[in-house]
């Protein structure tokens, strides 16, 4: 019966993603047409400061930021938006799959590429200049960029070998949804920066390591010493050179508008698209990656959030019961006010981001720590309402036998007080399984990250999206069904 | 203190919830083999006089010793003292938790009374002695009243306390079960435990107390044998109670 509506479901979803048709052509021929229309841009890319100049002028113009650049592509296919003002080379890659799409030969902007660097961080601005001078000399830039762009596939840049990375790692940050600057192929980045950064990082004989997260994360993560540079096809604004300095240029590009056509991009089979989604580059290694990750993540966060609200409820029940542990009650209280009140995501960057700014942590502990630490809050206030709501005569019958608080707790108060809240605790469960799906924003790739990595490159929102959303559902299905048997057999001491 | 049959000993005992005084300057003493009924109208301070005895209500000032040792002092182990006082309440109280048999050894094994086999070799024991060896297994929540109450009372004889205490015992009992928690009772008494029990059951009162208490208006207004008691009552207040309970 469950299997049915769930096939049923997934029927009716793959009937209205069906009727996505043909759309009418964008209204825009050159630059002097983008006002009063709706702008689509990634966020804080220089599109968007440069297109942000329109927004709320007279005519009313709209700007839609996105996180990632197809996002906003999706959104121009769907005719949610009007044009997309993005990166020539990007542009280029989009349009190639996309029929119905093209790019206006009046370009929007022209500006220049460089890498960023913490300010204080002179020194490794310096040899990076440096290394990027021999680079173009040599020729060796302007032949990773051919690669890329015209196709050349005589060369591909290899670091020289036997080289000794005596210097330590050089760790790059970056959004690889961006190609051909940075972009995933056969689970790994690569492009233009990808490579290009490899080169400079073998001329100061260190090691490459490159993180992905989200486009405007990376200055933050350079500044906090989570990377030590930053090369996501940016370019230098003077708001930017506020907070981070930037390295000579590696290359110019064009801000250039993308509009519909009204050609009709004719819709794959469902085989092709499953194809492409799952099959082709391997792409189905991302979701096991993922699934792999989020499985971890949530069962270390539920062991860590099981084991906080119990020390909290303990403590606030016992304070509650007797008056005592009021600076640890109070430290309790603090706690949950704060992990109540604010949203999980901010707490995920603050320990991110701040906590552990300039420590070398892995993320999977990063996102365990941030939600155990998050739902131990929700665990400790269901448990303490579960052992108030026990019979004060429960208490009082194993004290008057000499029983110590502990013990009563332990032996008497507890196991009443979980097979109670059983319910309440298995939806806590349920929230923080999901609740992962927020991981990407520290760049770690769990299921949700996965299922968008495919999107990025297949540019279909179909089968990844609704395969992860599957993929939830079993996982909370498997509990759910798990939790279920548990309570039947604590439910045996009842009549 | 010198006697040294003396158990219990109240000695100028007050407690208050806020600003409403329920015991004033209480003294008396409980001896051993006595059987001491409590009696009086509902809200006098019966249940808060009994569970003043092992602490689970603390008094505001004065002094309770059990065997000599004052439980109102700071440096006494309160839960070592807890165990030489049972305690039967009006609800029961057995833990849900456990088995019938868990129950009645999960206190002398925890605090190291005795081992787990010397725990359920007594556990075998008190079953036996109530006829219900056959519950030993069973989860509290499958008995009937009265069969709970029975499972109390040894659960909270098992510590081998040197007197027990019983809140209203029989108060929550449908009536036919009443007489089969009363006619432990009135085994244990033979048997020469200890005892002090609020009740409402005056025959009880009479037939096996050697002692009963009037409490009444935040004190001890009147205290005798049960023939003083009930056969010629002194006070107006212990009349009048007397004549409602009979009538």
């Amino acid at each position: 019966m469950k299997k049915l509506k769930i096939l049923c479901l997934f029927a009716f979803v793959l009937c209205l993603t069906g009727c996505g048709g043909q759309m009418e052509p964008s209204d825009i021929s050159s630059i002097d047409d983008l006002e009063g229309k709706k702008i689509g841009v990634q966020l804080n890319t220089t599109g968007d400061i440069y297109v942000s100049d329109y927004e709320g002028d007279e005519a009313g113009t709209v700007i839609e930021r996105y996180n990632k650049g197809n996002d906003a592509i999706s959104s121009l296919k769907n005719g949610k938006i009007d044009c997309v003002v993005i990166d020539e080379e990007p542009a280029k890659a989009f349009i190639k799959r996309n029929s119905d799409l093209s790019i206006l030969e009046e370009e929007f902007t022209i500006e220049e590429y460089a890498i960023c660097v913490a300010k204080e961080n002179t020194q490794l601005c310096d040899d990076i200049n440096k290394a990027l001078g021999e680079l173009k000399e040599d020729g060796t830039l302007q032949k990773i960029i051919d690669h890329y762009i015209n196709g050349d596939d005589s060369f591909r840049y290899e670091s020289p070998e036997g080289i000794s990375y005596e210097n330590g790692t050089l760790v790059m940050a970056t959004n690889a949804a961006f190609p051909p600057y940075e972009f995933y192929e056969n689970n790994e980045i690569t492009g233009i920066d990808a490579d290009m950064a490899t080169a400079v990082a073998d001329k100061l004989n260190m090691k490459l390591e490159i993180e992905d997260m989200e486009f405007d994360s990376i200055i933050n993560a350079v500044q906090s010493g989570k990377a030590d540079i930053g090369v996501a096809g940016m370019t230098v604004t003077e708001d930017r050179l506020k907070n981070i300095n930037f390295t000579d240029t590696y290359t110019t590009a064009k801000q250039v508008i993308v509009i519909r056509n009204g050609e009709y991009n004719p819709l794959l089979s469902i085989k092709d698209s499953f194809y492409q989604n799952f099959i082709e580059d391997n792409r189905y290694a991302y979701i096991l990656k993922g699934l792999r990750n989020t499985l971890v993540i949530a069962l270390l966060a539920v062991l860590l959030g099981v084991a906080i609200g119990f020390v909290i409820s303990i403590i606030r029940a016992t304070h509650d019961k007797t008056g005592k542990l009021k600076i640890l009650n109070f430290l309790s209280r603090v706690y949950l006010t704060i992990i109540r009140g604010t949203p999980t995501m901010i707490q995920l960057l603050i320990i991110y981001y701040v906590i552990f700014a300039s420590a070398n942590v892995s993320k999977i502990l990063v996102a365990v720590l941030a939600f155990g630490i998050n739902s131990g809050a929700y665990v400790a206030e269901i448990l303490r309402g579960g052992i108030m709501s026990l019979d004060i005569g429960q208490f009082e019958g194993a004290r008057s036998l000499g029983l110590t608080h502990g013990q009563t707790m332990r032996y008497v108060i507890l196991p009443q007080t979980i097979k109670n809240t059983l319910p309440a605790l298995a939806n806590e469960f349920i929230v923080l399984i999901k609740e992962t799906a927020i991981s990407g924003y520290i760049g770690l790739q769990d299921l949700t990250m996965a299922g968008n990595i495919i999107r990025g490159n297949t540019y279909q929102a179909f089968f990844p999206l609704i395969t992860v959303a599957c993929i939830y559902l079993v996982i909370v299905l498997i509990l759910t069904a798990g939790v279920n048997k548990l309570e039947r057999s604590l439910k045996k001491n009842e009549r | 203190m010198s006697d040294k049959d003396c158990i219990i000993k109240v000695e100028d005992m007050t407690k208050s919830y806020g600003d409403n005084v329920v015991l004033e300057h209480i003294n008396t003493e409980v001896h051993k083999g006595d059987i001491i009924a409590i009696i009086g109208p509902s809200g006098c301070g019966k249940s808060t006089f009994i569970r003043t005895l092992n602490m689970l209500e603390i008094p505001d000032s004065g002094a309770v010793y059990i065997d000599d040792v004052n439980l109102m002092d700071k440096k006494v182990d309160v839960n070592k003292m807890r165990q030489k006082v049972g305690m039967v309440f009006q609800h029961f109280n057995l833990f849900p938790n456990l088995t019938i048999r868990e129950n009645i050894t999960l206190a002398p094994v925890k605090t190291k009374l005795m081992s787990r086999e010397e725990a359920d070799e007594a556990a075998k024991k008190l079953l036996d002695r109530v006829g219900m060896s056959d519950k030993a297994d069973a989860y509290p929540d499958t008995l009937s009243g009265g069969q709970k109450q029975r499972i109390a009372i040894i659960r909270a004889l098992a510590m081998n306390p040197e007197v027990l205490l019983f809140d209203e015992p029989t108060s929550a009992l449908d009536p036919e079960m009443v007489g089969e928690v009363l006619e432990l009772m009135k085994k244990l008494a033979c048997d020469g435990m200890t005892m002090v029990v609020v009740t409402h059951e005056m025959g009880f009162a009479k037939e096996v107390a050697n002692r009963v208490m009037f409490l009444d208006e935040k004190g001890i207004k009147e205290e005798g044998s049960p023939e003083e008691i009930f056969g010629s009552p002194k006070s107006p207040r212990l009349q009048s109670f007397l004549a409602r309970v009979n009538s």
